[in-house]
């Protein structure tokens, strides 16, 4: 896709939503699409590392609950959810780096597995700081609506700052395919020892980029905060919740700019009908399903969503090819 | 400029007890081609790997422009100007041919536009015009190694050190890779290269190096190391 019809795509999406935001007073929906977008941000940011960078995370729920605890925090003590934005990306930034730099001098799978590890400490340090609420987490305080405190009373307004991010996503994706960083995450990714001979420093261009996705996860967890008005350990530091993430990007594609909203599409789908279909409490079944789905879209199609579309594009070009000899 | 581009001194590089490196000098003037060879297994590759960065010496000191680069960061060293091309090709397999030239390109310009630029030039410089947006992995042999050593010149080295860049290439290939060589030479670019095919070196090479078990046993003009019986004993064995 060129740029022109990037952007097309991405303005027709922005503008249907918005009038959904504005027009359509389903509580049910509203919050439907608000926890699609910020799953299609919060895949975008997992989308950069483990896609673009090909260093896979199963620890994204780190920077969700640094975004998220600090929203929480602000609010708590009445101070503004703006400058918790900052804040929370910010401390995620500077954990990534923390967490990159051992990891990112070594080849392999210790990066995946640090970042189950570091988000599970997260967890645990999350259920036993007296700080942070411990296992009962926080319950945010109602503050007036409006922008300044990011609360609303109309849940489309919340679509409409999550929309915000997500259009922001999508055009730092697009901005990073066309960048340097871009060119030279590709080469690192298809051969590191080629990309250092010609100059690419590998280790900084992933710290960039992980820093990047700490920042951008963070941001997508403090919005969620200021919409649940509760933020607990297992809600935003969970395992399950990193693995959600990690499936939005599979399934959408790698290192694709729409797969993550894709997958977001079909996660929500799934999360919210099939794990009510799959009973009760929807703990336990519902993820044995998405485990089962990330097996078959590595094995079968690891392009995911938007690798099948682009197959039948080009199916459909070559069936036209024939039909005009 | 009194001090030489590449200064080696008593480079060794040891594999556990194997001395693959066992005390090599070596000294590259500004401008011109220098040929390193020797039989099989002498050390030639593992030389170029040290001097780039990619390996790091057991000990000794290379000097590049006076500076000190022995254990240095391989992208540090490609930083400074001195680009390795590799025997076996590491090509970025899916990229198309301007994409992988635009990663080398980009070194020297951060700006994406003009890297491309650049890297379009570097390309019909080097007859790969025609193929700049097929996929690397598609290429044949000898436009594979093109490719390779376009995506070093993109990034504007002073130094470059080609590993055997004619192996496997036809004779008329061949021929072609010889003129390019001098045209690069020609615009300053020093090159050292690694290669087998003598008749394609004696003419082109101002500078012979032989390396043998890890030691240099001649440096010298290439019409005396054809006649060196040292040189002679390493490749034949001795009568």
């Amino acid at each position: 896709m060129t740029v022109r019809a990037h952007l097309i795509a991405l303005g027709i999406v922005a503008l249907t939503l918005t009038a959904l935001a504005l027009g359509y007073h389903n509580a049910f929906i509203l919050n439907l699409v608000f926890a699609g977008l910020i799953f299609a941000v919060l895949g975008q940011s997992w989308n950069w590392i483990s896609g673009y960078a090909g260093q896979i995370s199963f620890g994204h729920a780190l920077f969700f609950g640094c975004g998220a605890y600090a929203s929480a925090l602000f609010a708590a003590r009445h101070g503004s959810p703006w400058l918790a934005l900052p804040a929370g990306a910010a401390v995620a930034a500077i954990l990534a780096l923390l967490v990159g730099f051992p990891c990112f001098a070594l080849r392999g799978h210790y990066f995946s597995i640090a970042t189950i590890a570091v988000a599970a400490i997260a967890e645990i340090a999350a259920t036993n700081l007296a700080a942070l609420g411990k296992a009962n987490g926080f319950e945010m305080p109602i503050l007036a609506p409006g922008i300044a405190t990011l609360q609303f009373s109309d849940k489309g307004h919340y679509v409409l700052v999550a929309l915000a991010l997500f259009v922001f996503a999508q055009l730092a994706t697009l901005g990073l395919e066309r960048s340097r960083l871009g060119f030279y995450l590709r080469a690192i990714r298809l051969n590191q020892e080629a990309a250092a001979s010609v100059g690419v420093d590998a280790r900084a261009a992933k710290l960039t980029t992980y820093a990047a996705c700490g920042a951008l996860a963070a941001l997508a967890g403090s919005l969620y905060a200021q919409q649940a008005l509760y933020v607990g350990p297992e809600d935003t530091l969970g395992l399950p919740i990193s693995i959600a993430i990690a499936l939005v990007g599979v399934v959408g594609g790698l290192s694709t700019v729409w797969g993550p909203a894709l997958g977001a599409l079909v996660y929500v789908a799934l999360a919210r009908y099939g794990g009510a279909l799959l009973g009760g409490q929807g703990h336990g079944l519902d993820l044995l399903l998405y485990g089962g789905l990330i097996l078959v879209i590595v094995s079968w199609r690891p392009d995911g969503l938007a690798g099948i579309g682009r197959s039948i594009r080009r199916a459909l070009e070559r069936r036209e090819a024939r039909a005009a000899p | 400029m009194s001090a030489p581009l590449l200064e080696v001194r008593g480079l060794a590089k040891r594999f556990g007890s194997l001395r693959a490196l066992d005390g090599v000098d070596l000294t590259v003037p500004h401008g011109g081609l220098t040929a390193l060879i020797g039989p099989n297994g002498a050390g030639k590759t593992t030389a170029f790997g040290c001097i780039a960065g990619a390996q790091r010496p057991s000990g000794g000191s290379i000097r590049f422009e006076g500076i000190e680069i022995a254990g240095a960061a391989y992208h540090r060293v490609a930083r400074l100007g001195l680009v390795r091309t590799y025997q076996v090709v590491q090509p970025f397999a899916e990229m198309t041919v301007l994409d992988a030239v635009t990663v080398g390109a980009l070194l020297r310009r951060p700006r994406v536009a003009s890297a491309r630029d650049f890297a379009a030039t570097t390309i019909d410089a080097l007859g790969l015009g025609a193929k700049s947006a097929t996929i690397a992995r598609s290429l044949t042999i000898a436009d594979k190694k093109r490719l390779e050593l376009a995506r070093a010149l993109a990034t504007e080295p002073r130094l470059l050190l080609l590993d055997e860049v004619m192996a496997g290439l036809t004779p008329t290939e061949c021929a072609a890779a010889v003129e390019l060589l001098r045209t690069i030479v020609a615009r300053g670019i020093t090159i050292v290269m690694v290669e087998h095919v003598m008749e394609v070196l004696m003419p082109l090479a101002d500078h012979v190096v032989v390396l043998a078990t890890g030691r240099v046993i001649f440096d010298g003009s290439p019409s005396d190391a054809v006649n060196d019986p040292g040189v002679i004993e390493a490749y034949l064995g001795r009568p």
